[in-house]
């Protein structure tokens, strides 16, 4: 009997604390907007003066050597709303001890954000072991017709797993960046595997390359197998090219990359490894 | 084949060509129990037999060994995905991906009322195209003239240093009766013909069965049974690795009338749910390349419900319909230090739901003849059921999300005739379908240390279907029974493993990638005989003959298809003292599957010697058996042996059985 009351106690609480939870519920109709850059990491922050506009930089990770998707936030410095129409143009620039370069970019396809926030993407070629990366945002806001730019230090550290790297060409002896753009969770199972290639025409101008031919071959290098059904990335737009990488179970992965240019193989030496 | 001998007992079964041995004579009743009772001596050589060493003997039946214990049944010249093995009418899979776990091993044969096997015509109990085994479970027996009795038994045997112990206890009352049994058993490394120690094939395993029925009305009965089943070591010389534990837990509850003469003759309602699981283990093995866990579980639900109607003096209506859902998981980790541990699902978790009626119609046009129509239908669905699952098989198919659906269909006729006092002759044909195995649906990089390959499956796999046809003879007197049985099939989009050059291996040391297809056909046929004499001077003979043939549409010999084969026994009665003689031996196999990496086996000649003597003390039967197994210590294997691993050599055993 003493166990049975002390059992209809705690229902008693436990359904009190259930209204009570609901009722929170309830009440809490009058919601601000949801916050945006919820999971997001923030890379940095400057206001681009001459368009009295604040400028966030946002990442899913910490910046690192090879291709970072950027999403860049514009807040109105005087009414603190997000400003949703704006052209956005990216300049990434390397300031080392005797010399200075930029970067590979894609700016925002848009002048309108998504979900308030301008996605674009900088691809470091280097860490900021060798210097002081800085990117510069040129903004016209589009509500206020105010240009300015705003200059964002960045810290850019290398990724335990290398996500990017470079070689020259036999064929044209021009100097190509392959970076690896990040996708979604790695499973064992087919994954999606999207490249993208640069090719360096100055130390300022790294257009994106559509002309190569790209096949891999992934491996377990700790047990010597492979997997079946991959498929080759193909090109598809601005540089990015598109195939499937299948895993057929966890652990470290290494996919030899092999490049062509016409009939001639230009680069077979590098690989990307994934441990998942 | 050897049909007839349980014919009194239940026409239906002879007539449809079964085997039914029966391990309990109390249920065998007829003029032919005497000779039951000697194949049933002949099949169970020693008290200490496993039910493996039971189904070894019998002519119909082929073991698929890896190891000392756990070797795998099959009927006939099929595989293991064309033969279903049930207990008691309910479905169990193995949770093991490389089948060290058949369902044999978890029946004891003091546990055993009988084993039917049907190899022809449509099996009423599931859709296959190979045949049956149902291993029957002894049920309590109510109203007994003693409320307790039981038995112990001990025993040794040389060759593996092998200890056997066993126990049972029953209670019976007027209304309620229950019975118990436990059975342990502990080898080591046993000790080949010819001297050398086979490495890996010690096992330990502990059995236990608990049976309780209750009589609600004079003819309906309520039982509830439950099965226990741990092995704490088994070795599997053949493969690359051995069980480390596998436990299975299998019960039910059954509903069960038996009024003779009633329209309704007998009915049962069974519901039941058993779990197996799995835990390989390579620790006891040199030079491991990777150290690997491989856990697996096997999780089966299922009801069904059986009824036999009479319509008439010469007619009978034979009915039952089941369900069952069965979930497969099975996984590999694989540890290589400083690496992060690799992960993969080798049976990516699935379920497979199962639903299928079946009718049997029995008439006999005049008292020598019968005819029976036998029909099943079964409806079939496998699905993927986690998102871990569905991703991985992205790496082989387009729509790991699609369920799997298949309608299998099945018909037979038998004609039954009796040629004259002495002659009878049965006729069967039959088209039969199967699902085919999980393995071959969802198998992932599967190590098939026979041929060492890796397989992988395909959900795309159409049915197999068969047309088969079988013909037997027997002539019986009072002493003598001599039966012949001749069959031929044809399995259409027979399910094997084909070479995938450009595919690349998982297992180190692979030889390759095979992925299961649908092949144009399998041919095969085989004959099986048995001779059986009531001697003069309590002396009887059996001797059982089998013959399998098989090749593939091409002509090319199929794998695992045993020689022609002859076991032989004489036996003699004096007193107390019961003394037999065995003779096994096979012709060499030199009809192999390349493919499979298949060698030629050499023939072989095996002979035993059994002796034992039995006693009473007052209400207590004791009885003390003894001999000698591979008296010659042969060095030999069977054709269907993995991994040319020997056979024991000299066995002698000793056993002590006390009933009371």
């Amino acid at each position: 009997m003493k166990s049975f009351n002390k059992i209809s106690k705690t229902l008693t609480i436990l359904l009190l604390a259930t209204s009570l939870f609901s009722c929170k519920k309830n009440d809490n109709n009058v919601t601000t907007k949801p916050d945006p850059t919820v999971g997001y990491i923030k890379l940095a922050s400057g206001y681009a003066d001459g368009a009295a506009t604040k400028v966030d930089v946002y990442a899913k990770d910490s910046a690192f050597t090879g291709y970072n998707k950027l999403y860049i936030a514009l807040t109105d410095s005087v009414t603190n709303e997000y400003v949703e129409r704006a052209e956005i143009s990216l300049m990434p620039e390397m300031n080392m001890a005797t010399m200075s370069h930029a970067a590979p970019y894609e700016r925002p396809a848009s002048s309108m954000a998504q979900n308030m926030l301008f996605p674009c993407s900088v691809s470091f070629i280097m860490s900021s072991m060798g210097g002081t990366w800085t990117l510069g945002v040129s903004v016209t806001n589009l509500n206020n017709s105010r240009s300015g730019k705003a200059k964002l230090s960045i810290h850019v550290k290398d990724p335990v797993e290398a996500r990017m790297f470079s070689f020259v060409s036999p064929v044209d002896s021009a100097k190509y960046f392959v970076g690896l753009v990040p996708g979604a969770k790695t499973i064992v199972g087919a994954n999606d595997l999207e490249l993208v290639v640069y090719r360096k025409m100055s130390m300022m101008s790294f257009p994106a390359d559509s002309s190569l031919t790209i096949s891999f071959v992934p491996t377990m290098p700790s047990m010597g197998h492979g997997s079946p059904n991959n498929v080759d990335p193909v090109h598809t737009s601005n540089g990015h090219y598109k195939g499937k990488v299948n895993y057929t179970m966890t652990g470290t992965w290494k996919l030899a990359i092999k490049i062509s240019k016409g009939a001639t193989v230009i680069d077979s030496a590098h690989y990307f490894d994934f441990t998942f | 084949m050897l049909a007839v001998l349980p014919a009194v007992g239940n026409a239906q079964e002879a007539v449809r060509n079964d085997t039914v041995v029966a391990m309990d004579e109390v249920v065998v009743r007829g003029v032919l129990s005497d000779q039951t009772r000697q194949i049933k001596d002949f099949y169970v050589a020693n008290k200490a037999a496993t039910t493996e060493d039971i189904l070894a003997r019998m002519p119909e039946v082929t073991m698929v060994r890896r190891g000392s214990y756990g070797s795998e049944p099959l009927l006939r010249t099929y595989n293991s995905g064309q033969v279903s093995v049930l207990i008691d009418g309910m479905r169990i899979h193995g949770a093991c991906t490389d089948k060290m776990d058949p369902v044999t091993v978890y029946v004891e044969p003091q546990n055993l009322k009988g084993i039917n096997i049907q190899t022809s015509g449509v099996a009423q109990v599931g859709s296959n195209v190979g045949g049956t085994v149902d291993l029957r479970l002894r049920e309590p027996v109510c109203g007994c003239d003693r409320s307790v009795s039981g038995a112990v038994s001990s025993g040794y045997q040389s060759a593996a240093g092998y200890f056997y112990e066993s126990g049972q206890l029953s209670f019976s009352k007027e209304r309620w009766a229950v019975r118990t049994n436990a059975t342990y058993r502990m080898a080591g490394d046993y000790r080949a013909g010819g001297g050398g120690v086979v490495a890996n094939s010690r096992y330990e395993k502990m059995n236990a069965g608990l049976s309780a029925l209750y009589k609600l009305t004079d003819s309906w009965n309520m039982k509830a049974d439950f099965l226990y089943d741990d092995g704490y070591f088994i070795g599997y010389p053949a493969l690359p690795m051995d069980v480390g534990y596998a436990a299975a837990r299998i019960a039910s509850l059954s509903l069960m009338k038996w009024k003779p003469e009633a329209r309704w003759e007998r009915m049962q309602y069974k519901v039941y749910g058993n779990t197996v699981y799995h835990l390989m283990d390579d620790t006891h093995r040199p030079n491991v390349a990777m150290h690997m866990d491989m856990p697996g579980r096997s999780t089966t639900l299922g009801a069904f419900g059986e009824a036999s109607l009479r319509l008439g003096a010469s007619r009978q209506l034979s009915l039952r319909g089941d369900f069952s859902a069965t979930d497969l998981y099975a996984s590999m980790t694989m540890y290589q230090p400083g690496q992060p541990d690799m992960y993969m699902l080798t049976w990516p978790d699935n379920r497979t739901i199962q639903s299928g009626v079946a009718a049997t119609y029995t008439v006999r046009p005049d008292t020598l003849s019968s005819i029976i129509v036998s029909t099943r239908i079964d409806q079939f669905s496998s699905f993927l059921t986690t998102q871990d699952a569905r991703d991985q098989l992205t790496v082989l198919q387009e729509h790991p999300d699609q369920s799997v659906n298949r309608l299998l269909k099945n018909l037979s006729f038998a004609y039954s005739r009796d040629l004259s006092e002495h002659f009878k002759t049965v006729a069967t044909v039959a088209y039969a379908e199967r699902m085919p195995t999980q393995s071959e649906l969802y198998g992932f990089y599967l190590f098939n240390a026979f041929d060492n390959y890796d397989y992988i499956g395909r959900t795309d796999l159409k049915t197999e279907n068969a047309f088969k046809g079988d013909v037997s003879l027997s002539y019986s007197t009072s002493d003598v029974l001599v039966s012949m049985t001749a069959f031929a099939s044809r399995v259409y989009n027979y399910i094997m493993g084909v070479y995938e050059p450009t595919w690349g291996t998982m297992t180190i040391g692979a030889l390759g990638v095979k992925r299961y297809a649908n092949m144009g056909y399998g041919n095969m046929a085989g004959a099986e005989a048995a001779f059986v004499w009531k001697a003069p001077r309590a002396t009887q003979v059996v001797s059982t003959f089998r013959y399998n043939y098989g090749t593939d549409d091409k002509g090319t010999p199929l794998p695992l298809i045993n020689p022609f084969r002859n076991i032989s026994s004489v036996r003699k009665k004096t007193g107390r003292w019961t003394a037999q003689l065995d003779a096994e031996m096979a012709v060499a196999q030199d009809r192999v599957n390349v493919a499979a990496r298949e060698v030629r086996t050499p023939g072989f000649f095996k002979g035993n010697i059994r002796l034992a003597y039995a006693t009473m003390y007052r209400l207590t039967a004791f009885t003390i058996e003894g001999g000698c197994e591979n008296l010659f210590d042969a060095t030999y294997r069977e054709h269907t042996d993995w991994g040319r691993v020997y056979r024991p050599g000299r066995n002698i055993y000793v056993q002590v059985n006390c009933s009371f």
